[in-house]
């Protein structure tokens, strides 16, 4: 095993609480989780958060462009997952919480690839989705 | 005689290795010979944890004087108020340093600086045992001032705004924990070996609380973190939904 998939296993093994500027709770709404899934179109490694971007199809056969936050940058580099963890064109599943607004915009709890590793994490205040 | 004292020395040579290197009680020192805690440690942290964000054990609180309620104030659902840091809003002290974020410490002489990792805060601190300001306005982050008591550095820090205490928030989203504008701290860092200071913090906001009350933490090294030094974090830079209104991107 590699020892950057490694790091990113680590990071899902302790999905609690990973750095982020301010509490979660006051931007997501946790009685609305979130789960698509998609392919990756952008990733945007700034802080305070990480953003990434997913094309989901609907039922009907349009796409939205879902927009997830994640761990703070230089939190996530210390932990061994790096800016190219994640990019365009990965079709992922991701699990979080529903932007306060209503939007397709959320805290990114997980991301699901393919081959089955996990990585990314809640911010901090969100528990983990089984 | 001297089989016995052969296998005494290899019996006591194979206990010392099963307990592994011993802890070096060595602490550098700076040219002036006080303890140098320069270098990059993790956030202050309960000893034998790893729960983060830190946060005041609710457990130990002195009883409230009257009036003190005001220090659990309820939160609202706006997130300007509950927490105004999803608006770049500072965190202040302690709160800055307890969250997931190494903290870097830079000393000489006359000064100990501490710098986090989170939005890069900076605390400047006079160690050569001069008082506090007179008539300063009160801040987020205090006035701070040192001095020595043989190897333990206290640090203490008045002139606070009233603000977040700390990150409990996190951890009980119901629980909001504001200090008052007569919030007080005294730290009390002691390198007690390479790798750890012990780091006792105490609380004393007499508008709150009738008595002070400590936190036992501390602080432990990482020089792996040397090479790439603390991150850059701008809030400002892509805060794209604060407090939950997203723009689009």
């Amino acid at each position: 095993m590699r020892s950057q998939e490694f790091a990113l296993m680590f990071v899902l093994a302790f999905a609690v609480s990973v750095a982020a500027h301010h509490s979660a709770i006051a931007e997501y709404d946790l009685a609305k989780p979130v789960k698509v899934n998609g392919i990756v179109t952008r990733v945007e490694w700034s802080n305070p958060h990480i953003w990434f971007y997913v094309d989901v199809k609907n039922v009907d056969g349009s796409v939205t462009n879902w927009g997830f936050s994640g761990g703070a940058p230089g939190v996530l580099q210390r932990r061994g997952v790096s800016r190219t963890s994640m990019k365009p064109g990965d079709e992922v599943v991701v699990q979080g919480y529903r932007a306060k607004d209503g939007s397709f915009n959320g805290s990114g709890d997980t991301v699901t690839f393919p081959d089955g590793r996990r990585v990314f994490t809640a911010m901090e205040g969100l528990q983990p989705q089984k | 005689m001297k089989k016995l004292m052969f296998l005494l020395v290899v019996a006591m040579a194979a206990i010392v290795s099963a307990q592994g290197p011993a802890k070096s009680t060595v602490i550098p020192r700076t040219a002036d010979g006080k303890p140098d805690f320069s270098g990059m440690w993790d956030n202050p942290k309960v000893p034998g944890t790893n729960r983060i964000p830190t946060t005041f054990d609710k457990s130990k609180f002195p009883a409230l004087k009257q009036g003190g309620e005001a220090f659990f104030e309820p939160r609202t659902g706006d997130a300007r108020h509950d927490e105004p840091r999803a608006f770049c809003m500072p965190s202040g002290f302690p709160s800055a340093f307890l969250g997931p974020y190494p903290v870097q410490m830079i000393q000489n002489a006359k000064t100990l600086v501490m710098i986090t990792e989170f939005m890069r805060i900076t605390r400047i601190i006079p160690i050569d045992g001069r008082p506090h300001q007179a008539d300063i306005e009160p801040t987020y982050y205090g006035d701070p001032v040192g001095k020595w008591e043989g190897d333990t550095l206290v640090i203490d820090t008045t002139h606070f705004k009233r603000w977040s205490l700390d990150d409990n928030y996190y951890a009980n989203p119901k629980e909001y924990r504001m200090h008052s504008d007569a919030f007080h701290t005294v730290e009390r860092l002691t390198r007690v070996d390479a790798g750890t200071i012990k780091y006792d913090f105490t609380v004393d906001d007499p508008k709150i609380f009738t008595a002070p009350w400590t936190e036992h933490w501390e602080f432990k090294q990482h020089p792996e973190w040397e090479k790439t030094g603390l991150y850059e974090m701008v809030c400002n830079e892509n805060n794209r939904c604060p407090g939950g209104q997203c723009t689009k991107p």
